[in-house]
C-alpha cells in the first residue's frame, strides 16, 4: 500500500503565528494577584535600585552624559522591561525538550523557531502591558520619569532588543538537545547577560575597557541601547547607528538559532511515548 | 546516655543521610553540576560587580568606602545563602510544590519529626560556591576597612550572621506556614525575604526616611547587619540609638523565628491536604 508523502509546510503561515502569539498573549492574563504582587516587587527593588544610584550620584549633576532623572528614568526602564525581556530566566523551549514534548510540537505543519517566536511575542506584548506600562506609570507618579523625544526610534529599539534577546534566549535553550540538565546553562547565561545588557548598571557608567569588551558582544543591543535611545544619549546618526548594530546581532543571532536547532533535532531521542 | 540526647544524634544522623542522598543525585551530570555551581555564584558576583566596577568613578557612596560597603554586602550576603542552605524546605515555592502534590502528607505519615524532613527536603550543593564568593566578600571588606580588630567586634559580626539566618529562616518558615492557606498571594512574602536582603546590602543611610525607619522599626532589619556594622566601623547609630542596639541581632533574629514557628505549629494543625 502507499500513501501519499504527508506535505510539511515550514514557510510562513501568518495567520497561525498570530494566532500563536494570541493565545500567549491572553494566558498572562490568568493570575492576577500573582501579577499584582509581581508589580508590588518590582516596584521596592525598583526604590531600591533609586536610592542606590542616587546615593553614587551624590552631589555630582551628571555622569557620563547622564543626569540624576535620567538614572532615576533609568531604573524605571529596566524594572519595566524585565518581565518583558525574561532578564530573569527563561526556561519553556528546555523544559518542552526534557519532557519529550518537542517530539508533538515538531510534527506540527510550521517553522518550529517562527512559532516559539510568536508565542514569546504575545508573551512579551502582554508583560509590557501588565508589569510594563504599570511600572512606567508608577514611576512617573512616584519619581517622575523622562519620555523620549523620539518615540518612533525607541519603538525599533524596543522590538529589536526584545528579538535580539529572544534569539540568544531560544540558542541558549537549545543547549538541552545536548545536555539532560541544561538548568545550569541557562542560569550562567542569564547571569552573563544580566550584567552585561545593561541591566544592573547603565553600561556608560563602567570602566572604559569593559565597555569595549561589551560593545563586541550582542548583550549591549538587548537593553543597553533602548535606554539610551530613550534618554537621548545616543540621537540622530549615533543612535541610527546603534539601532543598525542592534539588528545585524538580531540577523545573526536567529541565524545562529535556527543553525543549532537543526543540528539539535538531528540528534534528538524521544524517550517513551 | 540521657534519651534526648540519643535522640538528637539519631535526627542528626537522619538529616546527614537526607543531604547526602540529595548532594549524591545532584553529582551524577558532573559538568551539568559545576555549571549550575558557577551559575549560582555569578548571579552575586555580577550585582557585586557591577556596583564595584562604577564606585571609583563616582568615588564615594554616601561617605561610605568599596571596603565598607563590601563588609556590609558580603555578611548579608553569607548570612542568606547559608540559611538558604538550612532552610531551602520552607521557602514557599518549595513547600507549596510539596503541598500541591501531596508529598506533604507523606511527611506526615512517616515515623520521623516533621521539621527535620522539611530541613532536609531541599538541600542545594551548588549554593556553596556562593558561600565560597561571600567568604571572599567579607574578606576584601575586612582587609578594606581601617578597624583595628578586636575579639569583641569578631564576636559581634559572627553574632550578626546568626541573627540574619535566624530572621530570614523565620520568614521562610511564615511565607512557608501561609501555603496551608494560599498558593497565590506568597509572593508578597519575596519583598520581605529576598527585598530585605537586598535592602541591608547597603548602608541604609541612603534610602528615604520612612524607608529606613519602617526596616528599622516596624520591621526589624536594620538591627541585623546596618547596627554591627556601623558599631564595627565607629559610626553613630542613626536616630540617636545607643551604641548596645548594635548587640540585639541576637535578640532579634531568634525572637523571629520563634515566633515563625508558633505560626508553623498552627498551621500544620490547621493542614488538611489537597485531596489526593
Amino acid at each position: 500500500m502507499t500513501t501519499a508523502a504527508p506535505t510539511i509546510r515550514t514557510g510562513l503561515n501568518l495567520p497561525l503565528y498570530l494566532h500563536g502569539a494570541r493565545l500567549s498573549f491572553r494566558r498572562q492574563f490568568a493570575y492576577p494577584l500573582a501579577t499584582f504582587w509581581g508589580l508590588v516587587t518590582n516596584l521596592f527593588f525598583g526604590a531600591l535600585r533609586v536610592a542606590v544610584l542616587l546615593a553614587l550620584f551624590g552631589a555630582r549633576p551628571q555622569m557620563a552624559g547622564y543626569t540624576q532623572a535620567d538614572a532615576v528614568t533609568y531604573t524605571g526602564l529596566t524594572q519595566a522591561l524585565l518581565s518583558a525581556f525574561s532578564l530573569f530566566g527563561w526556561y519553556d523551549l528546555m523544559r518542552t525538550i526534557h519532557r519529550g514534548e518537542v517530539a508533538t510540537e515538531l510534527l506540527r505543519p510550521h517553522s518550529f523557531l517562527g512559532f516559539w517566536m510568536a508565542q514569546d511575542a504575545g508573551r512579551a506584548a502582554a508583560q509590557f502591558l501588565l508589569r510594563g506600562v504599570s511600572i512606567l506609570a508608577l514611576y512617573a507618579l512616584i519619581w517622575g520619569l523622562e519620555w523620549p523625544a523620539s518615540p518612533a526610534l525607541v519603538a525599533i529599539s524596543l522590538l529589536l532588543a526584545w528579538a535580539c534577546g529572544f534569539a540568544f534566549r531560544f540558542w541558549v535553550n537549545c543547549a538541552a538537545f545536548w545536555s539532560p540538565d541544561a538548568v545550569g546553562i541557562g542560569r550562567f547565561a542569564w547571569g552573563i547577560m544580566g550584567l552585561s545588557c545593561g541591566f544592573l548598571m547603565p553600561l556608560a557608567f563602567f570602566p572604559a575597557w569593559f565597555q569595549r569588551l561589551l560593545a563586541l558582544t550582542p548583550f549591549p543591543g538587548m537593553m543597553n541601547t533602548v535606554i539610551e535611545v530613550w534618554l537621548g544619549v545616543r540621537v540622530g546618526m549615533d543612535a541610527v547607528q546603534a539601532i543598525a548594530v542592534q539588528a545585524a546581532w538580531t540577523v545573526a543571532l536567529l541565524a545562529l538559532a535556527r543553525l543549532t536547532l537543526a543540528r539539535g533535532l538531528r540528534r534528538l531521542e524521544v524517550a517513551g511515548g | 546516655m540521657a534519651d534526648w540526647v540519643r535522640d538528637a544524634r539519631h535526627h542528626f544522623r537522619l538529616y546527614r543521610r537526607l543531604l547526602g542522598a540529595q548532594a549524591r543525585s545532584q553529582l551524577v551530570y558532573r559538568t551539568a553540576f559545576l555549571l549550575d555551581a558557577a551559575a549560582a555564584a555569578l548571579v552575586t558576583a555580577t550585582e557585586f560587580a557591577a556596583f564595584a566596577l562604577v564606585l571609583p568613578r563616582f568615588g564615594s557612596f554616601s561617605g561610605w568606602s568599596l571596603g565598607e560597603v563590601a563588609l556590609l554586602y558580603g555578611i548579608a550576603e553569607l548570612a542568606f545563602v547559608l540559611m538558604d542552605i538550612v532552610f531551602g524546605g520552607y521557602d514557599a515555592p518549595t513547600l507549596s510544590g510539596h503541598v500541591r502534590t501531596g508529598s506533604f502528607d507523606t511527611f506526615l505519615l512517616r515515623p520521623v519529626p516533621l521539621p527535620l524532613q522539611i530541613f532536609g527536603s531541599d538541600f542545594a550543593l551548588r549554593r556553596l560556591t556562593r558561600v565560597v564568593l561571600a567568604v571572599g566578600i567579607v574578606g576584601y571588606g575586612v582587609a578594606g576597612v581601617d578597624v583595628a580588630w578586636t575579639i569583641g567586634d569578631v564576636l559581634l559580626m559572627a553574632a550578626s550572621v546568626l541573627g540574619m539566618i535566624a530572621f530570614f529562616g523565620g520568614l521562610f518558615v511564615v511565607g512557608g506556614t501561609l501555603t496551608f492557606w494560599t498558593v497565590q498571594s506568597v509572593e508578597a512574602m519575596n519583598v520581605l525575604t529576598y527585598g530585605g536582603r537586598t535592602l541591608i546590602s547597603y548602608p541604609m543611610d541612603i534610602y528615604g526616611t520612612w524607608l529606613r525607619r519602617t526596616f528599622t522599626y516596624l520591621i526589624p532589619a536594620a538591627f541585623l547587619s546596618y547596627f554591627p556594622v556601623l558599631h564595627v566601623l565607629g559610626r553613630p547609630l542613626p536616630d540617636g540609638l545607643p551604641h548596645w542596639a548594635a548587640f540585639l541581632p541576637m535578640v532579634v533574629g531568634p525572637l523571629l523565628l520563634a515566633a515563625a514557628f508558633a505560626f508553623w505549629r498552627v498551621g500544620v494543625r490547621h493542614y488538611h491536604g489537597a485531596g489526593n
